[in-house]
């Protein structure tokens, strides 16, 4: 009978959200049919090589700042939980920046000015540092939020049965982190993957910089933005479902 | 068990415990009565060492509740089960056992499985506490208070989170554990469990030691906030 009903839930399920894709799908082929020019996404296939190019600069800049942005983030978190006030009072005012900044001003900003006054012309590094610094605020709430979840009862507990100070992180604390911080960790990663797009800025070749150079060169500009969304969804998609995935199963 | 109480105090924000002075020898299983806010489970985290009273000290068989020696002979449980929501209920139990008791993987399995299945857990060793009922996590929290080997074993409110049923159940399973020989300190609002099992009664009132005796004094007691508690518990 309970197997009966979640097996018809899944098959409606199905059904439903088939037919939410063939509405938006619907609705992006009306939208191109009502355009006036021609449509084609041929003239793409000679930069097949340019946006591939981007496709793995894209990733590669990501992981580069998914990793910066965990180490660092991590940092902010301790100096936020120090005792020294000044790290504290430190770690707030940089946050409040950070959040009233559009990612686009903070990647010139790195790039243009803050990087010559360290005598660095490196565009590139310095706008992935810029990603690693506009998103380390928010990997610092992430860990805030997963290291506050476990409960001052367990470490009563752990104080109870005689744990050393290595094994509680060892063994009962770090385990339950991990568990809780990957859900956000991987919607941090979509911000990311999106917030690399803006690099294009310093001409560095992600994804969004090789689609606009081969516009710059077919004219064809909306299949270029449309080939781009697409490129972005295949990415971003797989894994925002591996989220809800690793959501259910390691859930406490 | 011998149980000395010399003058604590206990401050949070306010002063919960005043200057508790208590002296008790020869009883095994003591109940700890009284509304929320008495400082009934404030007094059982010192008894337990677990908290450390603002001043004074407590003596348990002979050994200060914040030696090492003490705490090795202790087992807790808390009200909400507590266990560590990432391991198994066996995996609670046997870490405890190989990290912090030097007992070997295989040792640890055997005393686990020994302790579940006391009470009666045999069949949900290998699942997470979220994906058992309350009252299994309960006892499965008990076991793992037992695993240690304690010579006491403190229960703060172990049914507070737990319905009608569940209570009877995880009750049920503490009065099986009577022919351990282990000593019992627990806090309780289910006045019938403390006339089965405890042999002796502190009724906690605003802080203090209100009212004490044999469970006995439940039926006759003599002042009358104890009897307004009986009326009002009833």
């Amino acid at each position: 009978m309970v197997l009966n009903s979640t097996s018809t839930n899944k098959f409606n399920n199905v059904i439903w959200y088939s037919l939410a894709i063939l509405t938006v799908l619907g609705f992006v082929i009306f939208v191109v049919l009502r355009q006036t020019t021609d449509f084609s996404f041929i003239v793409y296939k000679d930069y097949s090589s340019l946006i591939q190019t981007g496709i793995i600069n894209t990733i590669l800049i990501s992981v580069i700042s998914l990793l910066g942005s965990m180490i660092l983030g991590f940092v902010f978190y301790l100096l936020s939980k120090s005792k020294i006030k000044y790290f504290n009072a430190l770690i707030d005012v940089f946050t409040e920046i950070i959040y009233g900044t559009p990612l686009l001003v903070l990647i010139i900003v790195m790039a243009f000015l803050i990087g010559p006054a360290f005598n660095t012309y490196e565009r590139n590094v310095m706008g992935t540092i810029a990603l690693i610094i506009y998103m380390s605020p928010y990997m610092k709430n992430v860990y805030k939020s997963a290291f506050s979840s476990i409960s001052e009862e367990q470490y009563m507990a752990m104080d109870l049965f005689g744990f050393t100070p290595f094994q509680r992180y060892r063994y009962i604390i770090i385990p339950q982190v991990i568990r809780i911080l990957m859900p956000p960790m991987m919607n941090n990663f979509s911000l990311i993957i999106k917030g690399s797009a803006l690099l294009n800025v310093l001409s560095y070749t992600e994804l969004f910089y090789a689609i606009r150079l081969a516009q710059s060169k077919t004219f064809a500009f909306v299949e270029g933005y449309i080939l781009m969304w697409m490129l972005y969804l295949i990415i971003t998609i797989p894994l925002s479902q591996l989220t809800k995935l690793v959501e259910r199963k390691w859930s406490l | 068990m011998k149980l000395n109480i010399n003058n604590i105090s206990h401050s949070y924000d306010v002063e919960v415990l005043h200057d508790l002075k208590f002296n008790l020898e020869g009883y095994k299983s003591i109940a700890i009565i009284g509304v929320s806010g008495s400082g009934k489970s404030t007094l059982i985290r010192l008894m337990s060492g677990m908290e450390k009273p603002t001043f004074g000290n407590i003596d348990i068989n002979e050994m200060n509740v914040s030696s090492e020696e003490y705490r090795k002979k202790i087992g807790f449980v808390f009200q909400n089960h507590n266990l560590f929501p990432h391991l198994s209920l066996k995996r609670n139990i046997t870490l405890i056992l190989e990290k912090t008791r030097n007992k070997t993987k295989e040792e640890a399995e055997t005393i686990a499985l020994s302790k579940l299945k006391l009470l009666h857990l045999s069949d949900q060793v290998n699942k997470l506490p979220k994906n058992v009922s309350g009252g299994q996590a309960q006892r499965a929290s008990i076991a793992r208070a037992l695993s240690v080997d304690p010579d006491i074993i403190f229960l703060d409110e172990p049914t507070a989170s737990l319905d009608p049923i569940l209570t009877h159940e995880v009750l049920t399973a503490v009065e099986e554990l009577k022919g351990l020989g282990k000593e019992f300190i627990f806090v309780t609002h289910v006045l019938s469990f403390v006339r089965d099992f405890a042999d002796y009664v502190i009724y906690m009132h605003e802080g203090r030691i209100h009212e004490y005796g044999l469970p006995s004094i439940l039926d006759s007691p003599k002042t009358k906030e104890l009897k307004e508690f009986m009326r009002k518990v009833r």
